[in-house]
């Protein structure tokens, strides 16, 4: 670059920035307007001027850029964070829902009266006789004592006489040979000689086992009535045996 | 300092060509702008980061155009930020290549809706490549140069900050600063269409 185009030059990037005026402004017009390569030297000038200005800019923008985002991620982060959690808590909440939905619709459905009988019946065992009281057995409890259930109820003959025990041992026998309507009859009536001798054997067994011939029976609202009086009587026999379960069930097969 | 949150739109167009108030400006169109704009970004296979790097370019983009006239309001801002986004981010994907079929599709189908932002945003790369160049400048080049045709400020007022001897010296640094930077600029041939995009619009 030699000293006049340099000066040249100078005088053009002056002219840009409008530093000059009146006569030398007039020259320098006029030979932009017939010099190509001096309106090229201006064009270049004005693009590295402009390169400038966005540098200045984006400079500015970035240093602003920089706190906004340290104030806008921190509610972003914040509801980003609060609005995962809803979303992991209702995840959560959906699986539980639906694992306990699964839970109970497969209970719901796996329950059956007979199920609730099988997992509660226990039979009812006799206490064990002394040698001596053989000969006050009845026939009934004899057929009872060696499981002959079938002989149990043909040895059985109900009459006003009939005690209470042999009423109940018939009906247990109906029980296990799964004859629940006759058993609840019989269970009944046990109940109301209890009643009318105001005596309370085999009362407690009898109320329990009759709950347990109406879940078989498909009469789990009767059977719902009486677990909760046996439940609601601490000092029943049959007290402990009543769960929570148990009534969860019987109230299930309600709505089966 | 005074928070402006919702600038109507000429107010904010006046505060940027003028440089009134501009830090609060730029840092309303941040606050009203950049959830929505990085949400789509953030929709459409980006990351935040990829966001928030849009949305500066969007915004620097946006105040050049504005100080140049050429945001006429003839949409909302809110209209010609989003189109700018949203022009900047498909460049971004397809230069990645994996611009989505079905997103291409939908956007040319909405093309005559909006203002054709497309061209305004374009080549992000180039002018990256350029502001690389301008950061290499020495740091008293750069600052003459800046105080000078960024800050607008007077040979006078750069002469008292600069502690120089005269305002001959500094016209002269000034001078060959920015000669520097224009042979920088020259010697990358492949910027020049990215430069003239740039002076013209």
């Amino acid at each position: 670059m030699d000293n006049s185009t340099s000066n040249m030059s100078e005088k053009l990037l002056q002219y840009l920035d409008g530093g000059l005026a009146g006569v030398e402004k007039e020259n320098i017009e006029q030979q932009l307007a017939t010099d190509p390569s001096l309106q090229a030297e201006l064009e270049s000038l004005k693009e590295t001027r402009e390169a400038l200005k966005l540098y200045g800019l984006k400079q500015k923008v970035s240093g602003i850029h920089q706190q906004m985002m340290t104030e806008l991620q921190t509610p972003v982060k914040k509801t980003g964070l609060k609005r995962r959690i809803i979303r992991y808590s209702m995840a959560a909440a959906a699986s539980i829902i639906l694992i306990a939905g699964g839970i109970f619709l497969y209970s719901f459905l796996s329950v059956s009266p007979g199920k609730v009988f099988s997992s509660n019946y226990r039979s009812y065992e006799l206490s064990t006789m002394r040698d001596g009281d053989t000969q006050q057995v009845s026939s009934v409890e004899k057929a009872y004592r060696e499981k002959d259930y079938t002989k149990a109820i043909e040895a059985y003959t109900p009459n006003p006489s009939t005690t209470i025990k042999d009423n109940f041992l018939a009906a247990m026998s109906y029980i296990e040979l799964g004859n629940s309507k006759d058993a609840i009859e019989l269970f009944k009536k046990v109940l109301e000689q209890d009643e009318l001798q105001k005596s309370n054997f085999l009362k407690d067994e009898s109320e329990y086992y009759l709950a347990l011939s109406y879940i078989r029976n498909k009469e789990p609202k009767t059977a719902l009535e009486l677990l909760r009086k046996i439940k609601d009587n601490p000092n029943h026999l049959y007290h402990e045996k009543i769960t929570s379960k148990l009534i969860r069930q019987v109230k299930m097969l309600k709505w089966r | 300092m005074e928070v402006i949150r919702n600038l109507p739109d000429q107010e904010l167009v006046e505060n940027l060509q003028t440089g009134k108030r501009m830090d609060e400006t730029i840092k309303a169109i941040y606050r009203n702008h950049f959830e929505s704009l990085g949400w789509y970004i953030m929709n459409n296979s980006g990351t935040r980061q990829d966001a928030e790097d849009v949305f500066q370019e969007v915004v620097v983009t946006f105040i050049d155009l504005v100080q140049k006239n050429k945001f006429r309001g003839e949409s909302t801002v809110k209209t010609f930020l989003y189109s700018l986004n949203r022009h900047a981010w498909l460049n971004e994907l397809k230069k990645r290549g994996r611009a989505l079929a079905r997103e291409e599709k939908y956007e040319k189908g909405k093309e005559q809706a909006e203002p054709d932002a497309g061209h305004l945003i374009a080549d992000r790369e180039g002018r990256s490549e350029i502001m690389k160049l301008v950061g290499s400048l020495g740091e008293t080049c750069k600052k003459i140069l800046l105080l000078f045709y960024y800050e607008n400020l007077s040979m006078k007022e750069i002469l008292k900050s600069m502690h120089y001897e005269n305002e001959q010296v500094v016209r002269n640094k000034k001078y060959k600063c920015l000669k520097q930077l224009e042979q920088m600029l020259n010697e990358k041939p492949h910027l020049k269409s990215t430069l003239k995009s740039l002076l013209n619009g």
